[in-house]
C-alpha cells in the first residue's frame, strides 16, 4: 500500500472512532511534560546521558501513545468492525489516529522542549545557542517518532486481538 | 446447490470467468456444522438469491464471500482472488475495490453525515477527492437521497438508513454486490427503488449480485435461486 489516509480522511475516521479533544490534550500534555524534563536535563549531562535521555523519551512516549491508541480502538470495537466491512485496513486506521493526534503531540513536544531548554539554561546548563537548538530539535523528533511508533503499535496489537 | 453449480459451470465455460468460485468449503462454529463440502461457481454478471429459514447460515455465506468470515476448510475465489489466503489488511483492500456490501444490520456511522458515510469506502480505495465528490453525488442521486446528503445519519429513519447503506455499497462501482435482506426494513416504495436499481445494475452494468432474502419480489427478479434447507440446530 502506498499510503494510509490523508489528513482530511484521518480527521473523518478519527471522529468515527471518538478521538476527542480530551484525548488529544492528554497526548499534548504528556509530550510536553516529558520533553520539558528531557530538554532541561540534556543540558546538564554529557553525550552518553543525552543519548540515554533521548532513548528514554522515545520509550516513554511510545508506550504511552500505544496505550492511548489501544484504548481508542478497544472502545470502538463495533465501529472498527463496520469500517473493516467497507475496506478499512489496520494501516488506514492507524494513519487516521496518527494524523488526528500528531499535531497535538508535536505542539506539546515543542512547547515542552522550549520550556525545558529555558529551564536548563537557568539551571546553569552548558552549551551555546546552536547546541540548545539541536537539543530542542532532537527532543521534538524523538517525541514525534515515539508518538508515531506508539500509535501504530497500539493499533496493530488491538487489530490482531 | 451442486445442480446449480453444474448449470453455472456450463455457462461459464463460454465466458471463461466466474465471479465467485466455492471449492469444497466447509464451515463450522465449534461443534456446529453450518456447511459441509460446498462446491459451486457463480458466473460473472449473474443475479443470485439465497433463500432459507432464519438461522440457516445465509449471512455466514455472504460474510465468507466478503472475507469477513473464513471457511473452516476449502477455498473461495472472488473475482479470481483467493480470499481464504489473504491477510486481514489484504482483505481490507480487496473489500475496498472488489465488493460492495449492504449488510442487514445497520453499520453506518451515526456521528457522520450521509455524504461522509457514503464517501468512506472511497477513502479506503484511495480515490482522489475530485473523483470522490463526483462518485458520491452520482450514487446519492441514483438512490434518490441526494437531498439528505448533509443530514446526520442518526436523524434518519430505518428505511432511509438502508438506502444510505445501499448507496455506500454501490459507490465504488464494485464488480460484485452482496446484500443481506436488503428490502426487509423498507416501505414498498423504497423497496421498489432498490429492486429497480438492482435489476438495472445487473442488466446494464453486468454487476454480479448475490442477495440473501425472504422477499418473493427479490427471488422473482433473480436469475438463479439457491436454497438452504435446514435450520442450524
Amino acid at each position: 500500500m502506498s499510503r494510509g489516509v490523508s489528513l482530511q480522511e484521518g480527521q473523518l475516521l478519527a471522529r468515527s472512532l471518538n478521538v476527542t479533544k480530551s484525548t488529544r490534550q492528554v497526548i499534548a500534555t504528556v509530550a510536553a511534560a516529558v520533553a520539558a524534563n528531557a530538554a532541561a536535563a540534556i543540558q546538564l549531562t554529557g553525550l552518553i546521558g543525552q543519548i540515554s535521555l533521548l532513548v528514554l523519551i522515545f520509550v516513554t512516549l511510545s508506550v504511552g501513545t500505544s496505550a492511548i491508541s489501544s484504548d481508542i480502538y478497544a472502545r470502538s470495537g463495533q465501529t472498527i468492525a463496520n469500517l473493516r466491512s467497507i475496506g478499512a485496513s489496520s494501516r488506514s486506521l492507524s494513519s487516521a489516529v496518527f494524523f488526528s493526534v500528531i499535531g497535538y503531540g508535536v505542539a506539546g513536544s515543542a512547547l515542552g522542549a522550549g520550556i525545558g531548554a529555558a529551564l536548563g539554561i537557568a539551571m546553569g546548563g552548558q552549551g551555546g545557542a546552536v547546541t540548545i537548538m539541536v537539543t530542542v530539535l532532537g527532543v521534538i523528533l524523538a517525541s514525534s517518532a515515539a508518538a508515531a511508533a506508539g500509535v501504530y503499535a497500539g493499533v496493530r496489537r488491538t487489530w490482531r486481538s | 446447490m451442486a445442480q446449480l453449480g453444474i448449470l453455472q459451470r456450463n455457462e461459464a465455460q463460454a465466458q471463461g470467468r466466474y465471479s465467485v468460485e466455492v471449492k469444497h468449503v466447509s464451515k463450522s462454529y465449534g461443534e456446529t456444522e453450518i456447511y459441509t463440502d460446498l462446491h459451486f461457481q457463480l458466473l460473472k454478471g449473474t443475479f443470485v438469491a439465497l433463500v432459507g429459514p432464519i438461522g440457516s447460515g445465509k449471512t455466514t455465506m455472504l460474510n465468507m464471500f466478503a472475507g469477513l468470515d473464513r471457511p473452516t476448510s476449502g477455498t473461495i475465489l472472488v473475482m479470481g482472488q483467493d480470499i481464504t489466503k489473504m491477510s486481514e489488511d489484504a482483505l481490507g483492500e480487496f473489500r475496498a475495490r472488489t465488493v460492495g456490501l449492504v449488510p442487514q444490520v445497520q453499520t453506518l456511522l451515526p456521528e457522520l453525515t450521509v455524504r461522509e458515510n457514503v464517501e468512506l469506502p472511497l477513502f479506503f480505495a484511495k480515490v482522489d477527492s475530485e473523483d470522490r465528490r463526483k462518485k458520491v453525488d452520482y450514487v446519492l442521486e441514483k438512490v434518490g437521497i441526494r437531498g439528505e446528503a448533509r443530514r446526520a445519519v442518526s436523524t434518519l429513519s430505518v428505511g432511509e438508513k438502508q438506502m444510505v447503506s445501499f448507496a455506500r455499497g454501490l459507490v465504488n462501482d464494485p464488480p460484485i454486490l452482496l446484500l443481506d435482506e436488503p428490502t426487509e426494513a423498507l416501505d414498498p416504495l423504497m423497496a421498489e427503488v432498490i429492486l429497480g436499481l438492482l435489476r438495472g445494475d445487473n442488466l446494464t452494468l453486468g454487476r454480479t449480485i448475490f442477495v440473501t432474502t425472504h422477499d418473493k419480489r427479490v427471488t422473482e427478479l433473480a436469475r438463479k435461486t439457491l436454497r438452504v434447507k435446514k435450520r442450524i440446530p
